[in-house]
């Protein structure tokens, strides 16, 4: 069961289809759509870089033990015109990441959402907001 | 499942790019806005030239960060809805489809037409623009800014951080020049346009993102015409190595940024880390 509430904050649609740092790869050669995975760790480095954003985190498990995954995003320039700042993606805080993963098994994922331990949410995503629930 | 979305905030309509100002903010009014700016007066440089001084497109509009703490949700357009399994797909159909429609393709002699299609179809490892090199000449398409002094013309590219040095004092191109992504540019005025020709292109960059490939016999005439708070870029192709003629590029107009306080933002530094991860041949 999700559940997404958005209380506050606004929405931002991105003109455009074609922006040049989007000219890059496809993300369905890349990335799982049916393998979506959440992932709860501490943010340890935010790479500002074209052509996609990418937040590193380090996972613990039940005994301890730490996974280091990679989670990337849009172009920071997209990110920019939404709003976002690097300082914003969560260096140093304890998060919960919504992504979905790599098809080669690599712990690397494309972000859909970050929920912070405040409970304010960042999502980064795709696609038409009039089209919800298709 | 259930599913609340409740947005109380504002819709805003961004853009992404230089280009992306016209095309995205127009959406179907960007003709009229182009009309309209493209109405009000031409300023004039010293010597009577228009003057195509300024910040051209939306690169250097002014962004409101958000606070530490607020939601916000930011979605890049795709013709679906967000919880759509299919949206990673649609992404890359959207994009063929635009590229099949695209009728202004470079002439390519037949027999290079296969290797065009190979190289396309395998992009994704083989477009130097996924991988952080240059677009170059003519891929950049207009500058974002210009700076118009006597006998220099300095335009500066948001994207890539990337600057072009256009001489104007009718000195010929630089017999020693080196091969390079931007080339060996001089410029001139023919009348109200300013006319910017470049030689000595390396081969590595590409015209487009469907395999448009060139050879380093490619030479190229871009030009660029203020008129009011327009300026409409266009670009002629020579490449006797792989096409049957001439290429006149699709024109683009962009128009002036309204701030007149607008500056360029650094473009952060490129680093592709996605190749080694990819895993078929999909594409946009």
């Amino acid at each position: 069961m999700k559940q997404i509430l958005w209380t506050g904050g606004l929405i931002v649609a991105l003109a455009g289809a074609a922006a040049p740092a989007l000219a890059h790869h496809s993300l369905q050669s890349e990335y799982d759509i049916n393998q979506s995975i959440t992932l709860k760790g501490t943010v340890t480095k935010v790479d500002w870089v074209n052509p996609h954003v990418y937040v590193y985190l380090d996972v613990k498990d039940d005994k301890g033990a730490v996974t280091k995954w990679a989670v990337t995003t849009l172009p920071p320039g997209n990110l920019r015109r939404g709003g976002l700042t690097r300082d914003l993606l969560g260096y140093g805080e304890a998060v919960s990441i919504l992504a979905f993963r790599a098809r080669d098994g690599a712990n690397l994922a494309f972000l859909r959402t970050i929920t912070f331990a405040d409970g304010h949410k960042l999502e980064i995503w795709l696609g038409d907001a009039t089209k919800e629930n298709p | 499942m259930t599913k609340h979305l409740i947005v109380a905030g504002v819709a805003l309509l961004l853009v992404a790019s230089p280009v992306l100002a016209q095309r995205g903010r127009a959406g179907g009014a960007g003709a009229d806005a182009n009309a309209a700016a493209a109405a009000k007066p031409t300023p004039r440089a010293a010597d009577g030239r228009p003057d195509m001084t300024g910040v051209w497109g939306g690169a250097a509009e002014p962004v409101k960060a958000l606070a530490a703490g607020e939601s916000t949700r930011i979605l890049f357009p795709v013709r679906t809805g967000p919880d759509d399994k299919r949206i990673f797909d649609e992404m890359d159909r959207a994009a063929k489809e635009r590229q099949a429609a695209e009728p202004n393709k470079p002439p390519y002699k037949p027999e290079l037409m296969e290797k065009v299609q190979l190289l396309s179809d395998k992009r994704q490892f083989n477009d130097p623009s996924f991988y952080c090199k240059p677009l170059g000449v003519p891929r950049m398409g207009p500058p974002s800014q210009i700076v118009q002094t006597p006998g220099l013309v300095v335009l500066l590219y948001q994207g890539r951080n990337t600057f072009r040095t256009i001489p104007t004092d009718g000195r010929p191109h630089h017999p020693d020049a080196d091969w390079t992504w931007n080339g060996d540019s001089v410029g001139r005025w023919e009348g109200e346009m300013f006319v910017i020709d470049t030689t000595k292109l390396v081969e590595d960059s590409w015209l487009g993102a469907d395999g448009w490939f060139h050879s380093n016999k490619m030479h190229v005439v871009e030009r660029l015409s203020r008129k009011g708070d327009t300026l409409t870029w266009n670009a002629t192709v020579e490449d006797p190595g792989v096409f049957t003629k001439p290429w006149e590029m699709t024109p683009r107009t962009v128009r002036l940024n309204p701030n007149p306080k607008a500056l360029l933002e650094e473009d952060p530094p490129c680093l592709e880390q996605d190749g080694p991860h990819i895993v078929t041949d999909d594409h946009h």
